[in-house]
């Protein structure tokens, strides 16, 4: 009897304490998700937007709060003062977690980049690493703000996985990386065995291409790319297929040298790669775009890290609006809910698309190609900041 | 049991009293107390409160999902078993527009392939283990009992791991140097590989059906023979090659083949291959459960009263036989239930094959979350495959259970 009443408490004090965590959280987020509702679809959202861009954005802190409430994640990105920013911690290039604990990459620079505009500071990101297989309930439930993971826009991740894609920052496509001399293009490849990473769109892409030129091959798909590169190393796959610059970072840093390996010449698959957010607040979703956009324009200019100083005294009227330079007194707001000057801290702290591509992906032996600007040719173009 | 102790204390204290009185007085103390100190109407109202606490919490998670899923657009159903699956299984013959709901299917079955295989191993190898850690000799007692000690003390995804990562990539062989056993078998990293039959599967097994129950028969009837007789039946002698006979020439008659493996540049061809991974999770598998498996079915022997041992030593039974006979039936009917919770855990535990590219049902689950399926409702399918599956074990085991148990 005594056993039993005692379990019993047990069992009651757990119940209660999970109903008061639970209860209080969910509270919040009904409270919340109420407020969207009724702020969706009226205009009542966009005036927010401006209000808050127009005022409050620089100093005051109450009023930031308060804005909070009203659903925003910019507004409670401001108020927390960070940006949390899915990425992964081993893709040579693109996001590399260092020993000393910063992340280094093209899209770690790109989560900077967002930082920077938002907050004015490019070093106010929390780098959340992610599984691939997680990534986008990580970002459906508030996780991260944005996710910038070298993750591919596809119509079903738009439609179904909730998630909003912005402007491309990378325009990827799928290869595959051989041991040197083993195989001379994808069409001598029937009945090998590829290795891909799990959960990304490699694996269904693999499926589809050799079903498209009628020949049978296993896929094993591993949760880290450790493993799949054990696996490579060991003979257990003959191919291993990802996005054409991971391969190229990959080779790069292979263990028996990069000559022991080759990457095919083809690419066969359409891989534009850039930041996503979660579907809902579209106040957001611009706020994160004019960030990728920024960079793209200042290239344009030909403004850089080194150089954006020299361009505030600048005589050209729409490198002054980008730049945020007060004319007549007052600096262009286009009401993005942005600082004014946001172009500004991104080319300041972290630069402008050229300068980040070089940093980090140029070593790689990436060239621009359809990453070039679309005045040399290339696909990366921002609407015009007015 | 209350009353009693009231009745004994109130009495000492009340010697004064006529027991009539205070037999009164006692009645009016344990007949109707409030119901605030009922026992029963409080376990009742607070058992009541639990239960819609639970009910509550329940609910509130639902809700979470259900409102979240619904303000990001995701939708809360199951179409997505008919949308085309977008990725192949290794081994298996799902193609990438086959719809999601085979993708399941055939992790679910590759989910019971390891489970049956390794149930029945670890059973076997479990039973040995315990056998050998009672054993007389030094050398079997010691060295099952290093084997229960270290690979019961490390969490399986560890082993696991290290049977992939050392048996398969390492130990295998690669396709340039495999082993080979002429037409019997060939092993290298794309898998082992055996003499497999060809043509139609189904009546392949209705003709070994056919040929086992003749040559059953067969048996019986020399067994019967020599009883009769008293002449050696030599029954294997008989019923074995009449066995074989059969299932040969049925074969033929039948249109069933053999196919042998043979190497085609780095691609195994015919015969019937095991994959590596299967290979690797099934070894990880039957070699963690058999150590637990080994420790119970050895406290089970030592639960067996020594005397059963002893009396069958008295009727000059060699020690196989007593074990064989007389302790083993007694100590496994104790071992049952323990078993069935290790059963339980082995059908969970293969879900680990997910790190290894095995494609049982987790591994395809988020194999298909990760081909824009919604995360909510495909685990809530994998997760009902598995109870709906532990639950078939369990209900097995106790149906065992009941069966072995000594009537009473």
């Amino acid at each position: 009897m005594r056993k039993t009443s005692a379990l019993w408490a047990l069992l009651m004090a757990l119940v209660l304490a999970s109903a008061a965590c639970t209860s209080a959280t969910s509270d919040g987020e009904a409270a919340d998700s109420s407020g969207t509702t009724a702020d969706a679809g009226t205009d009542d959202g966009g005036d927010d937007a401006t209000d808050d861009g127009g005022d409050d954005a620089t100093d005051d802190g109450g009023e930031t709060v308060e804005l909070t409430q009203g659903g925003g994640l910019l507004a409670s990105v401001q108020a927390a003062g960070e940006l949390k920013c899915g990425t992964r911690d081993a893709l040579a290039g693109f996001a590399v977690l260092q020993g000393d604990g910063t992340h280094v990459g093209f899209d770690s620079d790109f989560c900077r980049v967002i930082a920077a505009a938002v907050l004015g500071d490019a070093e106010a990101v929390d780098h959340v690493d992610l599984e691939t297989a997680d990534r986008f309930t990580a970002l459906q439930s508030g996780v991260v703000d944005v996710l910038v993971r070298n993750t591919t826009w596809t119509a079903s991740r738009d439609g179904s996985e909730g998630a909003t894609f912005l402007q491309t920052n990378f325009y990827d496509g799928q290869g595959m990386l051989v041991n040197a001399g083993s195989y001379a293009n994808l069409g001598d490849m029937d009945g090998s065995v590829i290795c891909v990473a799990a959960g990304t769109t490699t694996e269904g892409n693999v499926a589809s291409e050799f079903e498209r030129l009628g020949m049978g091959v296993e896929v094993l798909s591993f949760e880290d790319n450790d493993l799949i590169q054990e696996a490579f190393t060991n003979d257990r796959c003959d191919g291993w297929s990802a996005d054409s610059s991971a391969l190229s970072g990959i080779r790069a840093n292979f263990p028996d040298g990069p000559d022991a390996v080759t990457i095919l010449p083809e690419v066969f698959s359409k891989e534009p790669l850039g930041p996503a957010v979660a579907d809902g607040d579209t106040q957001w979703a611009q706020a994160v775009e004019w960030a990728i956009f920024a960079t793209i324009q200042a290239e344009e200019f030909g403004i850089t890290q080194s150089n954006v100083d020299s361009f505030l005294t600048s005589d050209n009227p729409n490198i002054q609006k980008f730049l945020g330079v007060e004319i007549d007194g007052a600096s262009l707001d286009p009401g993005l809910g942005l600082p004014t000057d946001f172009a500004y801290q991104v080319i300041k702290q972290v630069g402008n698309y050229a300068e980040i591509f070089e940093r980090h992906l140029a070593p790689l032996g990436l060239s621009r190609g359809v990453n070039a600007l679309w005045s040399d040719g290339g696909l990366l173009y921002a609407p015009p900041y007015r | 049991m209350v009353a009693a102790h009231h009745r004994k204390w109130i009495g000492d204290r009340m010697t004064q009293t006529t027991t009539d009185q205070a037999d009164q007085r006692i009645a009016k103390m344990t007949d109707k107390p409030p119901f605030w100190r009922d026992v029963r109407k409080l376990s009742w109202g607070f058992q009541i409160a639990v239960l819609s606490i639970v009910l509550f919490v329940l609910y509130i998670l639902y809700n979470n999902v259900r409102v979240n899923s619904q303000n990001l657009g995701i939708p809360i159903n199951f179409d997505f078993l008919g949308q085309p699956s977008g990725f192949t299984i290794p081994a298996n013959p799902l193609r990438e527009t086959q719809a999601v709901k085979h993708a399941f299917v055939q992790g679910y079955l590759n989910t019971l392939r390891v489970a049956v295989v390794g149930l029945l191993l670890s059973t076997i190898l479990g039973i040995a283990v315990g056998i050998g850690r009672l054993s007389g000799n030094w050398l079997i007692r010691n060295l099952t009992r290093i084997y229960v000690e270290i690979i019961r003390n490390i969490p399986l995804l560890g082993i696991v791991m290290f049977s992939y990562l050392a048996l398969v990539l390492s130990v295998l062989p690669k396709t340039e140097d495999s082993w080979s056993l002429g037409a019997l078998f060939l092993g290298n990293n794309r898998g082992m590989t055996v003499p497999w039959i060809t043509g139609s599967m189904p009546l392949f097994l209705g003709l070994v059906l056919v040929a086992g129950i003749i040559a059953w028969a067969v048996r019986t009837w020399r067994q019967k023979t020599s009883e009769r007789t008293g002449e050696p039946g030599r029954e294997m002698l008989w019923s074995v090659p009449i066995f074989l006979l059969i299932v040969f020439w049925g074969a033929v008659i039948l249109g069933n083949g053999l196919t042998t493996p043979s190497l085609e540049g780095r691609k195994v061809e015919g015969g019937m291959t095991m994959q590596p991974e299967y290979f690797a999770l099934l070894v990880a598998l039957v070699l963690y459960t058999a150590s637990h498996i080994g420790e119970i079915v050895r406290g089970s022997i030592q639960a067996v009263p020594k005397g059963q041992n002893e009396a069958a030593s008295a009727l000059a039974l060699s020690s196989w036989q007593r074990m064989r006979h007389i302790v083993l039936p007694q100590a496994l009917r104790v071992a049952v239930p323990s078993l069935g919770n290790q059963y339980l855990n082995l059908v969970k535990n293969s879900s680990l094959g997910f790190v290894i590219s095995y494609f049982e049902l987790v591994k395809v689950t988020s194999t298909t979350i990760g081909n824009r399926s919604p995360a909510v409702p495909a685990y809530m399918l994998m997760m009902c495959l598995y109870l709906a599956t532990s639950l078939v074990v369990s209900a097995l085991v106790n149906y065992a259970n009941r069966r072995m148990q000594v009537a009473s």
